[in-house]
């Protein structure tokens, strides 16, 4: 080829040089831009597929449901705080999902798992079944799960990260070279935790939990039954005889402390003179007090008593409750006109947040309790009931 | 006939009698020039049959027996020689030899322990071994280490065992199976046994309770797992409870390929392979029904048998559909060249 018309085109080029369209400056920021827009998009649309899950043909009161968790550990400590009976109800709302453990009427337990505890929660109403209701009337039909199934699954996630416990008698250099073990890789050191999907199609279909880590992926049916048709024990918040806010850990201990004597019944006192809060516990064994002073500033942070009562529980049952007082951080004591205890616990949830667990008891009827055998102080839920129904109940 | 042999591997050895002794009470063990067989055959349950190359446990080994090969066959119960290894964890040597106390063959494990080294605690006191006859043979008392360096502790553990008789193990054969329809690398044992014990407690949890008082006599059956895999890197395990149903998937495993040197009938035989024509089915997400080959094995026992994920190894597991399933445990090597360990478990399945 001759190189004179090339040499010519060469430096005919000089005068136009090219173009692109989006610069050389820019090109990195624009490419990146696109790639984490794609690499957003595409995550959002892979969970949100799955999500929504609506049934193709026309089952009337067909509701969709799904929540997914990055923290799998957060909702196992807040279920395991309410894990003293067989059974939970489960009711879903928008605003979150509620579970519910009873334990022969004289006890309840409540965890509130709100919505924005999940990365995404997807809430689709039922339709409504006839067509004059408004769409929102119709809740959710509650069901109930085994709470330990459940508990054991969430159990599951995160045993990957175990370590065994030979690898800490052989040398670091040996653990390495073992066949299959590659610490460097390790889900602790990476930071990176799988996914935890909750998902529920309706009356009749199962409740999922779907747990996916580095290489497994668990998928837990559990199977759902008929809710407990029996009602919340009553409390009213209007009528109060104590209300006092205390932090968590010193009701934690103060329960431990006294369960030392294996008592039977455990009695509250309230006065708003001294002692102004105290309990003790009797039982076969003997007995022990301990008593909170209002003068110290940051003991009880609210204290409100109108007249001094003394209600009494069974101890086994408050220290059912001893998971919550020993993960929370502040408690609300609230003692009713009728003598139901309420104990409201706040958690705090990792990256901020909090969550509320309640227990509600129901006191021994005055007069029993007192008894020297443990079944003679049984509660009559009649009387709290009775009282109740004048008292507008639960909030 | 004569056994003396150097113990090299003291861990190893101790792991692997840990995970086999809760497989069984006894084992055959077989030693002869070449190689070293642990076999369990248990009245219910997985049965082990272990072939270690001599190099992987021992030094100094010197056999020698009237039969054929130098082949002597002992009849050793294993919670005796576990315990008496566990001993020698901290010990600077220790040996082991076949020798007769009055009439009683016995395997005396040597254990020599230099206290400059570090304190024998673990030889010294053994808690609860109150069954093994504890011979202390310490030229120095043990209390006083400042001044013992020059000093060693020897301790003699006694295992006594029973001698079989060549004509006794003619009988014993590996179980017989057709050839498997699914080949494929476990993950990571350890892995596995968290979760399938997770599995088979949440089927104790959500069972509901038997009506019977009585406990079972002997072994009390667990729960059911079932386990299946696919030729194309998938691994099932699931459980089926009236709470709920629970299935752990896991993917992305290799499936090993078929040697044909190993293969009766060569690069044919690998045709016909049952596990040829199960590649042909499934998929590599473990989507679809077919494709899988699946064992239903006993919760408990399988628990058992992964504790031998704490030798590290690679595991094989082949799966005969609704039949059983066979492990193969490949024991790393440190030597170059030397010949590999190979741990067999043959599980056997129940029908649904």
């Amino acid at each position: 080829m001759s190189s004179s018309p090339l040499l010519e085109l060469w430096e005919a080029a000089a005068a136009n040089p090219y173009q692109p369209t989006i610069s050389k400056n820019n090109q990195f920021t624009v490419g990146f831009t696109l790639l984490l827009l794609g690499v957003i998009l595409t995550g959002l649309f892979g969970l949100n597929r799955s999500l929504i899950n609506l049934p193709l043909l026309g089952i009337p009161a067909s509701l969709a449901f799904g929540a997914v968790s990055s923290s799998a550990r957060q909702l196992f400590i807040l279920l395991r705080c309410i894990s003293f009976g067989p059974k939970a109800q489960v009711d879903i709302s928008p605003l979150g999902i509620r579970f519910s453990v009873e334990d022969s009427s004289v006890m309840e337990g409540h965890a509130f798992l709100d919505a924005s505890l999940f990365t995404t929660f997807t809430y689709t109403p039922p339709v409504p079944s006839s067509p004059s209701s408004s769409p929102s009337s119709d809740p959710t039909p509650a069901f109930q799960i085994s709470l330990p199934a459940l508990l054991e699954t969430l159990q599951i996630f995160g045993i990957t990260d175990s370590r065994d416990k030979w690898s800490s008698r052989e040398s670091a250099y040996s653990s390495i070279t073992r066949a299959g073990g590659n610490p460097a890789f390790d889900q602790r050191v990476l930071g990176t935790t799988g996914l935890c999907r909750l998902s529920y199609d309706g009356p009749g279909a199962p409740f999922c939990v779907r747990l996916e880590e580095a290489g497994v992926s668990t998928t837990c049916e559990l199977s759902t039954y008929e809710a407990a048709s029996g009602e919340d024990i009553p409390f009213d918040r209007d009528a109060l005889v104590l209300k006092t806010i205390l932090r968590a850990p010193w009701l934690h201990d103060a329960i431990a402390e006294l369960s030392s004597t294996t008592p039977s019944t455990l009695t509250i006192h309230s006065s708003p003179s001294v002692p102004y809060f105290a309990l003790s516990a009797t039982g076969p064994l003997g007995s022990a007090t301990v008593a909170f002073s209002r003068d110290t500033p940051q003991l009880l942070e609210t204290f409100h008593a109108p007249r001094t009562a003394r209600n009494a529980y069974k101890f086994a049952l408050v220290r059912a409750a001893s998971r919550a007082m020993a993960v929370a951080s502040k408690v609300s004591v609230r003692i009713d006109r009728q003598g139901v205890l309420s104990l409201q616990f706040m958690l705090e949830v990792e990256g901020g947040g909090v969550s509320f667990v309640d227990f509600r008891f129901v006191p021994f009827a005055a007069g029993e309790g007192e008894a020297d055998d443990s079944d003679g102080g049984e509660a009559r839920l009649g009387e709290a009931g009775g009282g109740g129904s004048e008292g507008g109940g639960a909030d | 006939m004569r056994f003396k042999a150097g113990i090299q591997n003291i861990s190893t050895f101790t792991k692997l009698t840990a995970s086999l002794v809760s497989l069984g009470h006894v084992a055959w063990v077989r030693l002869n020039n070449t190689e070293v067989r642990f076999t369990i055959i248990p009245e219910q349950g997985t049965q082990v049959w272990a072939v270690l190359s001599i190099d992987s446990i021992f030094e100094t080994y010197t056999i020698q027996s009237a039969v054929p090969n130098n082949t002597i066959n002992l009849e050793v119960p294993l919670q005796p020689l576990h315990r008496a290894l566990r001993s020698a964890l901290q010990a600077t040597s220790a040996s082991i030899r076949l020798t007769k106390k009055d009439n009683i063959p016995l395997l005396i494990l040597t254990i020599v322990t230099n206290p400059s080294s570090g304190i024998p605690h673990s030889t010294a006191f053994n808690g609860g071994n109150r069954d093994n006859e504890f011979d202390a043979e310490g030229r120095e008392q043990s209390l006083d280490f400042s001044t013992s360096r020059e000093r060693e502790i020897i301790i003699d553990q006694e295992v006594p065992i029973r001698v079989l008789s060549a004509a006794s193990v003619e009988g014993i054969h590996e179980p017989h199976c057709r050839e498997p329809d699914v080949h494929i690398l476990l993950p990571s044992l350890l892995q596995l046994k968290s979760i399938s014990d997770r599995f088979t407690k949440l089927a104790l949890v959500t069972k509901t309770a038997p009506t019977s008082g009585v406990m079972g006599g002997s072994t009390t059956l667990g729960p059911r797992l079932e386990m299946s895999a696919n030729m194309h890197g998938c691994l099932r395990l699931s459980i089926k409870t009236d709470a709920m149903n629970i299935s752990s998937v896991w993917t992305g495993l290799t499936n090993p390929e078929l040697d044909p040197a190993v293969v009766a009938g060569g690069e044919d035989g690998i045709r016909d392979h049952p596990s040829t024509r199960m590649k042909a089915l499934g998929t590599a997400d473990g989507g679809s029904e077919a494709g899988w080959a699946t064992v239903r094995i006993d919760g408990k026992d399988w628990g058992r048998v992964l504790s031998v994920g704490r030798l590290g190894g690679r595991v094989i597991a082949c799966f005969c559909h609704e039949h059983a399933l066979i492990l193969y445990v490949y024991l790393s090597n440190d030597e170059e060249g030397g010949d590999e360990s190979v741990l067999t478990y043959y599980v056997s399945s129940y029908s649904s």
